[in-house]
């Protein structure tokens, strides 16, 4: 019998990790097709990546298509594949983001998992998540883990009234975040906008309260932290959901909005933002756009980093431990100095 | 003005008048939104620790700091001395600046010293570190029924590490000093 105790600390060789890899990704297609969905293969080189500030695609230039990038998320893919018609697609594939630097929760290239499907909400996405969370642990004869336990379901909104004091985050202006933040000794910016500000309180004094044995899905976003989700019967908050292995953040789920207007009225505010930054902008992808107004409402989606659960479910500290090529050994150790 | 993204272990950033040295940092950034870096940094006169998330597009003001390779010599309890491997000069630390790294050490270990205005502030570790066992006594029968296939280990420099149960007396094993995780033995 294995369980995640048994295999932490102790190296595991490159034939049990493609061992490993194997069983799971098995899991994963052998969950979804029983279940009828369809696997899709989308490109992993587009003209238009995710357009997100926070994201820096690896970008390529080919020689007979000029400027491309790799994609950060098979995510508009699949979306026009939605519209076109299709209501139960994953995909399973490799993903790439400039990171940085890497470290024991970041890689430029990973594995992800991702799924929608027409007709179902975050309610059922979520059940269904651990569903497959399941499968997964038991193709690896995973039996005892925290996350196998039931897991915390809490609203952002129940978080911040009980770690910070602040009623109806939803509700509260940026300056009475500001003023909470500062009276907590908490670092803020001039620049800071209202999701930053929510952000800060959030790291500093809802995350570490995050617990250790089991698994927490945060639910229920403020509107600005999810504006691609359809909005909650209360219009204050937004279906959108994140499962958290004690603070390693497992996937990211919504019920999806699909107001193409909205869509595009996001798109400038990233191009603008990304500018801003010094970034490179990407021309907005039309196609999706023409296409989302055919998708389904409500669709569920969401998108798990292969990864990150694997090195949850087996007890490793660091992605290296179940990748078979880390970084480190693609490029040497980083510099110290 | 530096950003945020280029933050190190040993990076020293004049913040709110006082000088701070990075103790560790990590990267986050929430689904949608900017990308913060949480930075537990150490004030250089107090030694007190306080953790601050920067944003991405934030500026900081970082001080010059020389980074130079030095060899851990002893210490008296107090105060941590090193030799610069160029120029034979020592330095002292003291332990509070340098405590999560202290565990670590070991006589002739070649560390980076953070310098900033001639004064030693800082030490960044190798990823890993190679160590003999001291004393690996064997695995106690039934450990492994319960599911334990590691055991603690003492190394030549009195740290702790859970290690394999192959693992014996007076063999070499690499550690992580990321993690203070074991990570492999070392075959001669």
């Amino acid at each position: 019998m294995k369980s995640a105790e048994t295999i932490s600390t102790v190296q595991l060789r490159s034939p049990q990790i493609a061992k490993i890899r194997m069983d799971a990704l098995s899991a994963i297609r052998f969950f979804f097709v029983s279940r009828d969905f369809v696997e899709v293969e989308t490109p992993l080189l587009v003209a238009s990546p995710d357009m997100d500030p926070a994201l820096s695609p690896l970008e390529v230039r080919l020689k007979a298509g000029g400027k491309a990038a790799l994609i950060t998320s098979p995510e508009y893919s699949l979306k026009k594949l939605l519209g076109s018609g299709m209501k139960k697609i994953f995909s399973l594939n490799k993903v790439f983001r400039d990171e940085e630097a890497w470290d024991e929760r970041h890689v430029s290239e990973f594995t992800m998992v991702e799924w929608y499907e027409a007709g179902a909400d975050y309610r059922s996405g979520m059940r269904q998540t651990r569903e497959l969370i399941l499968a997964v642990a038991t193709a690896l004869n995973v039996v005892e883990h925290p996350l196998l336990k039931e897991w915390e379901v809490k609203r952002m909104e129940e978080l911040f009234a009980e770690n910070l004091g602040v009623e109806q985050v939803g509700l509260r202006t940026r300056e009475e975040l500001l003023a909470r933040a500062r009276r907590l000794d908490i670092h803020t910016h001039e620049s800071d906008s209202w999701s930053d500000v929510f952000y800060r309180l959030y790291l500093a004094k809802i995350e570490p309260t995050l617990p250790t044995d089991r698994a927490t899905v945060i639910c229920d976003y403020p509107l600005p932290q999810a504006a691609l989700s359809r909005p909650c019967p209360d219009g204050v908050y937004a279906e959108r959901f994140e499962l958290f292995s004690g603070t390693l953040e497992l996937c990211n789920a919504f019920t999806e909005l699909t107001d193409a207007d909205e869509q595009r009225r996001r798109f400038e505010c990233e191009r603008a933002e990304r500018e801003r930054l010094g970034k490179t902008v990407f021309p907005i992808d039309e196609e999706l756009l023409r296409l989302l107004p055919s998708v389904q409402n409500p669709t569920f989606g969401n998108a798990l980093g292969v990864d990150r659960l694997l090195m949850t479910l087996l007890g490793a500290k660091s992605l290296d431990e179940i990748l078979l090529f880390p970084p480190v050994r693609l490029f040497g150790p980083p510099s110290t100095s | 003005m530096s950003s945020p993204n280029d933050i190190k272990n040993g990076t020293v950033i004049r913040y709110e008048g006082a000088l701070w040295v990075v103790v560790s940092f990590q990267r986050v950034a929430p689904g949608k939104g900017g990308s913060f870096v949480r930075t537990r940094m150490k004030n250089i006169q107090t030694g007190k620790v306080v953790e601050n998330n920067f944003k991405s597009s934030e500026t900081l003001e970082f001080e010059e700091v020389m980074y130079l390779k030095m060899q851990y010599l002893f210490t008296d309890g107090q105060l941590y001395t090193f030799m610069d491997t160029q120029s034979y000069e020592q330095v002292e630390i003291s332990k509070e600046l340098i405590e999560e790294s202290v565990p670590y050490l070991k006589e002739g270990l070649e560390v980076t010293v953070s310098m900033h205005e001639g004064r030693a502030l800082a030490v960044a570790l190798p990823k890993k570190i190679e160590y003999t066992i001291a004393s690996a006594p064997p695995a106690v029968k039934g450990d492994t029924a319960s599911g334990n296939v590691t055991k603690e280990a003492v190394m030549d420099n009195d740290l702790k590490v859970q290690v394999p149960i192959f693992i014996k007396d007076g063999e070499k094993i690499l550690v992580n000093t990321d993690t203070g995780a074991y990570s492999e033995r070392v075959n001669n």
